[in-house]
């Protein structure tokens, strides 16, 4: 009978260690009430600005990192580890005055060299960056990217420690605009010397220069942002702790949230707007994003500008945003209908008439003139889409309307998300499903996506009279004159040649606790900061 | 036996190796790159892909690869630069071995109680029951299961954590999900295997010895009515090991299930491979041992191996 009581004490204590042995540690999330935790989806990507970066990176870089400067929600000049800045009269020389007093999270002082680091850094291919071609406006960059020039013939000076000095290749109009890119974002020269060396995940090495620094990392659970003491702003930072867990799913932020293990679960889905209508806790934020289709125009009869007209004014896109989610609403642009045009202070597109407006009778004229009366003898088309909720429903309207306005088939192709980008690089599709969120707050970062160069171009456009528009717009300083020449080329590209179908604009939907006060919204990319953020009064 | 281990093992890593040259080729099937994102530009992917030499024909990559996996050398992962394939098990693993074993605990436990009690038990309305309850649990899938537990007690009741792993109560959610389908199974199979034991004829005798009906079952029928249910926990072990992907992912739970699904969508090509393999010696080791634990209780099959000995 002993020998049992011993087994069963074995067994017990066997299953307590083998729970224990599995148990994490938690992230100190309660206590003081100055902390907060926010989710955010899996961790992806690099956490180094040199590197193949992703969502992590941009949840860390939010509020630990300070880029240069960068333009507040007034389109006022905000400034960061700069303390001031001059260009020359071609748009061509900016030269950047590092604030004396910025430190690293160590105490050690933020250098030019710091700066060039970065860039240095993710100019080599190796690095996996995908923002080194925004690196590409400065002299010689792209030749040294390509391996056809060496790293010192670089169009970036460093004259003393504190001053910062970019030569491009041509005026740039929009450069304050890339400097909030990681690539011109600092890394400590001292500790940050490859993407593959684990400096960035390393609360040792990776050092911070903006309000917080990183304290903790725990691979795909959570990592911990700590104020930083040796921050220049500091007196104007309340948080002491930001923790960032990692969710596979909206859907399991939204538990969280729910059951009170979170402050903060943004980019909800949208069924969480009608569960927390009229609550406090709801955030709904303006996506500065555009989905839209790609047509093909190496693809009869999608070469026929009266056929993809046809199409788009056969879609009725309000019909559309009801189906698919209270999220989105009806866009007519490429550019994202919520960003907004500095020179005026409102929405870019609408300081301008809307590109085309939706007319299924002009519509159904235009397919018969382009010989296909009522549908008739019209090739059934295939519309690659990823397998996400909302783009499997878009798929279901789309093919609907334009059975019932023109009477064509379109056939549906779900794919998994990496095939459906394999798809849209190869060009191999009839009709493909397209999102685009701004890099940057300037026009640009959309209309350069259908130059004929473009490496997002994979549809085969190639139209001069455009890419001579978005060119000249490049180097037109005065901000008015700009604005129309985008204005111009978005005109041509979406309401004249009808190269995309535009959808729909996204809504963010967000949770976040009402104790928490002080969180901004990023002007550029729509995310939340949460920087000057404070709990509880 | 000794030999009989010895073969077993042979095949395995010749299973190991089948299921590693398949794998590769597989993976290499599905359109996409590792290293395409929204946001990459084609020159890029191929500078990387070259970085990591992807772009050698398929044989030399597949022959590199089985030198680095023969010296134990599972490779990095092109999704986490700088992070071995072996890490990201070594940090998973854990998780989803310390739920896995809770699991089976658990069901063993829960299976073999419900077993006795519904043959012991003299009110029919017991037996009842546990069929009902038991072609729930057998019913329902697991990812249900768990999303009701998930909406129930912890989003309404507050009772158990929604997400992570931290503390022992946020196994409680998990475990239970994990083992409903399996206890069902467990339950079914001991009430079986005892009500037959309970009319051979040794059961008798004891009875006309005088021995009550409890005493009986625990000391004599039970052990031979386990057997069965033995040969069921091996594998059902081995599928709890090498994670639940639905559970793991309804909970938040870092596991080797998360990181599969993970790995997949994101095409990191090493770690596909690093996890197939590893799982698969998971299932085949417990398997085995399973097999030997077997023998060691039935005398019969130890006989078995020894004949084949001979």
């Amino acid at each position: 009978m002993k020998k049992k009581t011993v087994a069963a004490v074995l067994a017990c204590a066997l299953f307590c260690g083998v729970i224990s042995g599995g148990c994490t540690q938690a992230p100190e999330t309660d206590g003081a009430d100055s902390r907060i935790t926010v989710a955010i989806n899996s961790d992806t990507g690099s956490m180094d600005p040199a590197g193949s970066i992703a969502l992590t990176y941009l949840a860390y870089s939010v509020s630990a990192l300070d880029e240069l400067l960068t333009y507040d929600e007034n389109g006022e000049i905000e400034y960061r580890a700069a303390e001031s800045f001059e260009v020359n009269e071609a748009y061509t020389e900016w030269t950047f005055h590092l604030r004396e007093d910025a430190l690293w999270s160590d105490g050690s002082e933020v250098t030019a060299a710091d700066f060039l680091n970065t860039i240095t850094r993710a100019l080599d291919p190796a690095s996996g960056s995908g923002y080194a071609v925004y690196l590409f406006p400065i002299e010689n960059a792209e030749e040294i990217y390509n391996g056809e020039a060496q790293m010192d013939s670089l169009g970036v000076d460093t004259p003393d420690e504190h001053t910062l000095v970019f030569h491009l290749e041509k005026p740039c109009v929009y450069f304050l605009d890339l400097l909030r890119l990681p690539v011109y974002t600092p890394s400590c020269e001292k500790y940050a010397d490859a993407v593959d060396s684990g400096w960035a995940t390393d609360p040792e090495r990776s050092l911070a220069n903006g309000p917080f620094y990183l304290a903790e990392y725990v691979p795909d659970q959570y990592f911990v942002l700590k104020k930083n003491e040796n921050y220049w702003n500091e007196d104007a930072v309340k948080l002491d702790q930001i923790t960032y867990r990692f969710f596979d799913d909206t859907q399991s932020m939204a538990n969280a949230y729910e059951a009170g293990e979170v402050d903060v679960a943004t980019s909800l889905p949208s069924t969480v707007m009608q569960l927390y209508e009229g609550k406090e806790d709801l955030m709904v934020t303006d996506q500065i994003a555009t989905r839209y289709i790609y047509f093909n125009l190496n693809v009869e009869p999608l070469d026929d500008v009266r056929v993809r007209r046809a199409i788009n004014l056969a879609l009725n896109r309000e019909e559309l945003c009801q189906i698919v989610g209270a999220d989105t609403e009806p866009t007519y642009n490429l550019v994202a209908k919520y960003m907004k045009d500095r020179s005026t202070g409102e929405y870019f597109v609408d300081g301008a008439p809307q590109p085309f407006e939706e007319n299924a009778e002009l519509a159904r004229e235009l397919l018969a003139e382009a010989g296909y009366p009522d549908g008739e003898g019209f090739p059934v088309l295939t519309y690659s889409y990823p397998t996400l909720e909302m783009d499997s429903d878009t798929a279901q309207v789309i093919k609907e309307q334009l059975k019932e306005t023109l009477n064509i088939d379109i056939e549906l192709r779900a794919q998994e998300l990496q095939a459906n980008y394999s798809t849209r690089y190869a060009g191999d599709f009839d009709m493909c499903r397209m999102n685009w969120t701004a890099d940057f707050a300037d026009p640009y970062t959309y209309l350069s996506m259908l130059l004929s160069n473009s490496t997002y171009n994979c549809s085969g456009i190639n139209d001069p009279e455009y890419d001579s528009l978005v060119e000249q717009s490049d180097s037109q300083t005065d901000p008015v004159k700009r604005s129309e020449l985008l204005h111009a080329a978005e005109q041509r590209a979406v309401g004249e040649e009808f190269y995309i179908i535009p959808l729909y604009a996204m809504k963010s939907v967000n949770l976040v606790n009402p104790d928490i006060t002080g969180i901004r919204q990023i002007p550029a990319s729509g995310a939340l900061e949460y920087r000057y953020a404070e709990k509880g009064q | 036996m000794l030999r009989y281990a010895v073969k077993r093992i042979m095949t395995g890593i010749l299973s190991l190796f089948v299921l590693a040259t398949v794998t590769f080729f597989l993976v290499r099937l599905i359109p996409g790159s590792p290293f395409m994102s929204g946001g990459v530009s084609q020159s890029v992917v191929e500078a990387i892909e070259e970085e990591y030499g992807l772009n050698e024909p398929l044989p030399v990559q597949y022959l590199s690869y089985m030198a680095g996996l023969l010296q134990g050398d599972l490779g990095i992962s092109y999704q986490d630069p700088g992070t071995s394939v072996t890490e990201i098990i070594a940090r998973a693993w854990p998780l989803t071995a310390s739920l896995g074993t809770a699991a089976l605990i658990v069901s063993l436990l829960a299976g073999t109680g419900l077993g006795i009690l519904k043959v012991m038990s003299r009110k029919k309305a017991v037996g009842h029951m546990i069929s009902a309850a038991g072609m729930a649990a057998a019913g329902i899938p697991g990812f249900a299961a768990a999303i009701l537990l998930l909406l129930v007690f912890s989003v309404k009741l507050k009772l158990f954590p929604a997400s992570g792993l931290y503390t022992l109560s946020s196994y409680v959610l998990p475990v239970i999900s994990l083992s409903l389908y399996p206890t069902a199974v467990i339950t079914r199979m001991m009430a079986n295997a005892l009500a037959a034991e309970m009319g051979k004829e040794y059961v008798l005798f004891a009875r006309a010895k005088g021995l009550g009906r409890g005493r009986i079952v625990l000391t004599h029928a039970l052990k031979n009515a386990f057997l069965p249910v033995l040969s069921y926990a091996g594998p059902a072990f081995a599928y709890l090991l090498t994670g639940s992907f639905v559970v793991e992912s309804i909970f938040t739970i870092p596991g080797l299930g998360r990181e599969f699904v993970d790995s997949i969508s994101s095409r990191d090509y090493t770690l596909i491979l690093g996890l197939t393999v590893f799982m698969g010696t998971v299932v085949i080791l417990v398997n085995l041992a399973a097999d030997l634990l077997a023998a060691c209780l039935d005398p019969r099959i130890r006989r078995n191996f020894a004949g084949r000995e001979g």
